[in-house]
């Protein structure tokens, strides 16, 4: 099945149900600000975390018109900075998830069709990785090489790709022992071409599902690392790192004066998440067939 | 004598995503005597597995139904309403299609018998067990298998045990859809014949459900061949398989090796009509060899002389 | 089930296989990366003690021994807990990681307590009522509570605690009233260890004070559970075992109880083994930076401040080694209770 009939597919299919509807909104409105964010945030420089020239005027302040969100305790506007942090909470997850599904399905599909030691070897390295915590990967990059998107995004795929290798296998494994794979490799075909063509063409509608459903947790675990302190630096336009400044540096009181520092930003990554989550949740449904129907309690 | 089953203008549809409905079964006429053994013969597709699901009430909640369904006097389906309280487990009783599968993996065989009973009968454990007992002896099974897990036995064993399910709620009915069909062949008729003699013994109402018009003619009393969602010739098992008045009878008794006689076989040509579209015209005609003008209108059920013998067919006359 | 030895034994071998690489792994990782990896063992001191710290570290790491002996070294010093002391906290740091480990091992096994329960009460009531209106807002809420940051959760909750009831539950248990009732803890887990020592006082206030990040917590496993729970019995419903469980007269519940809750409950010990691990990570960030609690997260974070190298990397295997542990007990005791598995 190519992308877009399948992309059609779907759409026809669930643009009757709210809830997919509102997951759609959801995100294309946070897409759409993650491109322009930098042109509409009040005060773009602030956004990217440089402290204005007059900030000693301007500290903590509590929402209003000019600050829409209040100011943070080195008076940044913390509405631009939220803006602008839309755009890093896209390209954390998708580049985290895109990264590691091209990974995770290359690894466990070899895994499936050359098998012996091949098998076993991608295996355990799989089954190694599923083991492994984000948090115990970013501590790891933290102390080796230091802070910055980069190190986020390469702890969440070392945790992440291994999940998509096993999918990948399982589904590749069915496929792999079937009659026509069978023929194929007789026919001399070579593995660069029975691959893509018969056993990743089957398992990718199942793989996608997989990885739209697991974008929101991608950004949750992102900005957790984030408000931990083990990713980004402080100043940057990220949600998580937002937070991080209103709790962990200046402790719990601090907060519970300017609330305002944790409830915006907080927002916005639960509505992020919401809205992957809503988009993925019927498409899960749909990969089971039998689901389809309407089942109910019956008797 | 007591009709234990009787169907009027029975229709049975299924509803997909995009709305469209497929009937399974398009308007059934059937009527199945107390303590007969009766068969429903047709090749897949036909609307027998339905029609046998709408006597065991367990039609997926996806079905549509229209007419009516009677089981000993009981209105079990009217029109859309679908009502078998009282009926599952205590008049009719089932042996579903897919031994391997229709056992519940999680519970011993003991316990499954123990559930059906307390609830049907509000049996105690131990009474539920000592009447198990009673029933695996009668199908040929120890105790043993009382203590064991469905997984832990063979096709041909849980076929048995089902059997000995159905009979242990003391049902009028009991409803066999296709029972041999994930069998080995060579255990078929053993099955099929044990089935046969312990119906009779409990002079419990059979409705056997198949493919096999061999195996149908061997143990029951009368049959109805179903084609395309209705029944298209019913009568004495005798009579049908030695006069078919139906053309489609007659090809699919062509199509079967019977024993003891030397015919030679011949495959049933062509595919069975599309059920999405409802049509008026006879559902065999375009494979049938003696299609006439009037066969453009489907015929009724017409009574064949004097004989209790139904056939769908204007030219029923020239196919004897 | 004599059958499954083999396969319970397969299992283990595997993870401890996993185990060990992980260990591997996190020395090639000391070693690999920039500096000297015996100054990053102790903890890269300054002042007059450096070049005997240093020196201390070499030796402890038998640096001056050929690599398989390292390693080897390394595996075992790991495996016996003998790690020597912590920079940060000048006790060994077995004893450090293990004070961390029944901390956040406390709040999560709580939050499980309930969390999963109700998770998968909320997933079967919602199929039960399957296309009605509390089903849509059961599938909605799980979405919602699967979707929420926990911090920030956790940050709320505080933030209403200490608004509406002027209570801020902070920390694990308050230190005036464990210096005032003499409470003293024996197993690391405060709820226990009070209970046992019928200090009821300290109870109270340690509940008290674990209930608001354990509801911060437990939002992902309801959800999650919730949702799975809902699909799989959806799942069991059309299961050939349950239509003829109806035809043959077996009533709703017994159905209900004894054909698909049965068959659920494999699936979702798995996920929620899976889910699990994940509130790991969730409970170190919210005990450590909401709440104010000691546990894995303060730990993860001082040694990461105070340069605590030894600390880190143990944190970091035992951690691992722990996930390893839960998901290998979750694949035997799912395979155990699942007659259908022939090992």
């Amino acid at each position: 099945m190519t992308l877009p009939s399948l992309y059609s597919r779907i759409m026809r299919r669930n643009l009757r149900r709210t809830r997919f509807k509102i997951g759609v909104a959801l995100t294309t409105i946070i897409v759409i600000l993650s491109i322009i964010a930098p042109l509409i945030a009040p005060y773009p420089s602030e956004g990217y975390g440089y402290v204005p020239a007059n900030a000693s005027e301007r500290k903590l302040l509590p929402p209003s018109t000019q600050f829409p969100f209040g100011t943070d305790a080195l008076g940044r506007d913390l509405f631009s900075r939220v803006l602008t942090g839309t755009r890093t909470a896209v390209i954390q997850a998708v580049s985290v998830i895109l990264i590691s599904l091209l990974v995770g399905m290359i690894i466990g599909v070899c895994a499936a069709y050359f098998k012996g030691l091949i098998e076993v070897t991608l295996n355990y390295f799989t089954e190694l990785f599923m083991a492994v915590p984000s948090i115990v990967i970013a501590l790891f990059l933290r102390l080796t090489i230091g802070q910055g998107l980069h190190v986020v995004i390469i702890s969440l795929v070392i945790a992440w790709w291994a999940w998509y290798s096993r999918i990948a296998y399982v589904y590749a494994k069915s496929i792999v022992e079937l009659e026509y794979v069978t023929l194929a490799k007789l026919s001399g075909l070579s593995a660069l071409k029975i691959i893509p063509r018969h056993v990743i063409r089957n398992i990718f509608q199942a793989l996608t599902v997989q990885a739209i459903s697991d974008l929101g947790s991608a950004l949750l675990e992102a900005s957790a690392i984030n408000f931990m302190g083990l990713g980004l630096p402080p100043g940057s336009p990220e949600w998580g790192v937002i937070l991080y400044e209103a709790i962990t540096e200046r402790g719990i009181e601090a907060f519970l004066f300017s609330p305002w520092l944790v409830v915006f930003p907080g927002l916005f990554i639960f509505m992020t998440t919401l809205g992957f989550s809503l988009i993925a949740d019927p498409l899960r449904e749909d990969l089971d067939p039998r689901l389809r129907r309407r089942w109910k309690l019956w008797f | 004598m007591v009709l234990a089953i009787q169907a009027k203008n029975l229709k049975i549809g299924y509803m997909d995503e995009e709305e469209q409905i497929t009937w399974a079964t398009r308007g059934v006429d059937l009527s199945v005597e107390e303590g007969e053994s009766f068969c429903i013969v047709g090749e897949s597709g036909c609307g027998k597995s339905t029609l046998a699901s709408a006597i065991a009430g367990v039609l997926p909640p996806h079905a549509l139904t229209m007419g009516k369904l009677y089981i000993f006097n009981q209105l079990v389906i009217n029109e859309s309403e679908r009502n078998y309280n009282g009926i599952r487990g205590k008049v009719v009783s089932l042996i579903p299609q897919n031994p391997g599968t229709s056992l519940n993996p999680f519970l011993t065989i003991g316990d499954h018998f123990y559930y059906i009973l307390r609830d049907v009968k509000g049996l105690s454990k131990s009474d539920s067990i000592k009447i198990a007992q009673e029933y695996l002896s009668k199908v040929g099974l120890g105790k043993d298998v009382l203590e064991k897990y469905p997984h832990k036995l063979s096709g041909g064993m849980q076929q048995r045990v089902l059997i000995a399910i159905a009979l242990a709620s003391e049902v009028k009915i009991i409803v066999a859809d296709e029972p041999t069909s994930s069998i080995d062949a060579n255990l078929r008729a053993q099955i099929l014949n044990l089935l046969s003699k312990l119906v009779k013994e409990f002079k419990v109402t059979l409705l056997l459900v198949t493919h096999d018009l061999a195996s149908a003619s061997k143990i029951c009393d009368r049959i109805a061949v179903m084609y395309a969602g209705k029944v298209i010739e019913t009568g004495l098992t005798s009579s049908i398989i030695s006069k078919p008045r139906h053309p489609y009878t007659r090809m699919l008794l062509d199509s079967v090796p019977l024993l003891g006689s030397k015919k030679s076989l011949n495959p049933l040509p062509g595919e069975p009509p599309s059920l999405v579209e409802d049509f008026t015209w006879c559902s065999f005609r375009d494979r049938c060899p003696f299609r006439i003008e009037q066969c453009s209108v489907e015929p009724p059920l017409i009574p064949v002389e004097d004989e209790p013998h139904l056939v769908r067919c204007w030219r029923f006359r020239e196919v004897s | 089930m004599p059958v499954s030895l083999n396969y319970i034994f397969k299992r283990t071998m595997l993870s401890i296989l996993v185990i060990l690489g992980v260990i591997v792994f996190s020395y090639l990782l000391l070693m690999l990366t920039p500096g000297d990896p015996a100054v990053k063992w102790a903890g890269n001191p300054r002042g007059p003690g450096a070049v005997k710290a240093i020196e201390l570290a070499r030796v402890e790491l038998g640096l001056d021994k050929p690599l398989y002996v390292q390693i080897a070294n390394f595996i075992y010093n790991f495996l016996t807990g003998n790690l020597g002391l912590s920079i940060a906290y000048k006790i060994p740091v077995s004893q450090v990681v293990i004070s961390g480990f029944t901390a956040t091992l406390e709040l999560i096994l709580f939050t499980y307590l309930f969390s999963i329960p109700l998770g998968v009460w909320l997933g079967l009531y919602s199929a039960i009522k399957r296309g009605s209106r509390i089903d849509s807002f059961i599938q909605s809420l799980s979405i919602v509570l699967a979707s929420t940051p926990t911090f920030w959760l956790g940050s709320l909750i505080l933030l209403a605690s200490n608004t509406f009831t002027g209570f801020l539950p902070y920390g694990r248990v308050s230190s005036k009233l464990v210096l005032s009732t003499g409470f003293t803890p024996i197993t690391g887990f405060y709820l226990l260890d009070s209970l046992i020592q019928g200090n009821i006082p300290v109870f109270i206030d340690a509940l008290v004070r674990i209930i608001p990040p354990a509801l911060a917590i437990s939002v992902y496993p309801i959800g999650v559970l919730a949702r799975v729970t809902r699909t799989l019995i959806a799942e069991a419903l059309l299961e050939d075992y349950v239509r003829a469980a109806v035809a043959w007269g077996i009533k709703r519940e017994t159905i209900i109880r004894q054909f698909v809750l049965r068959s659920i409950i494999p699936p979702v010990i798995q996920i929620s083994g899976l889910s699990f691990v994940y509130s790991l990570v969730d409970a170190m960030v919210v005990e450590t930076v909401v709440f104010g609690r000691e546990g894995l997260g303060s730990i993860l974070l001082d040694s990461l401040h105070k340069a605590d190298f030894r600390v880190t990397l143990a944190l970091a295997v035992y951690l691992t080694a722990f996930y390893i542990i839960v998901n290998t007990l979750v694949d035997i005791v799912q395979a155990t209770i699942d007659p259908r598995i022939r090992l």
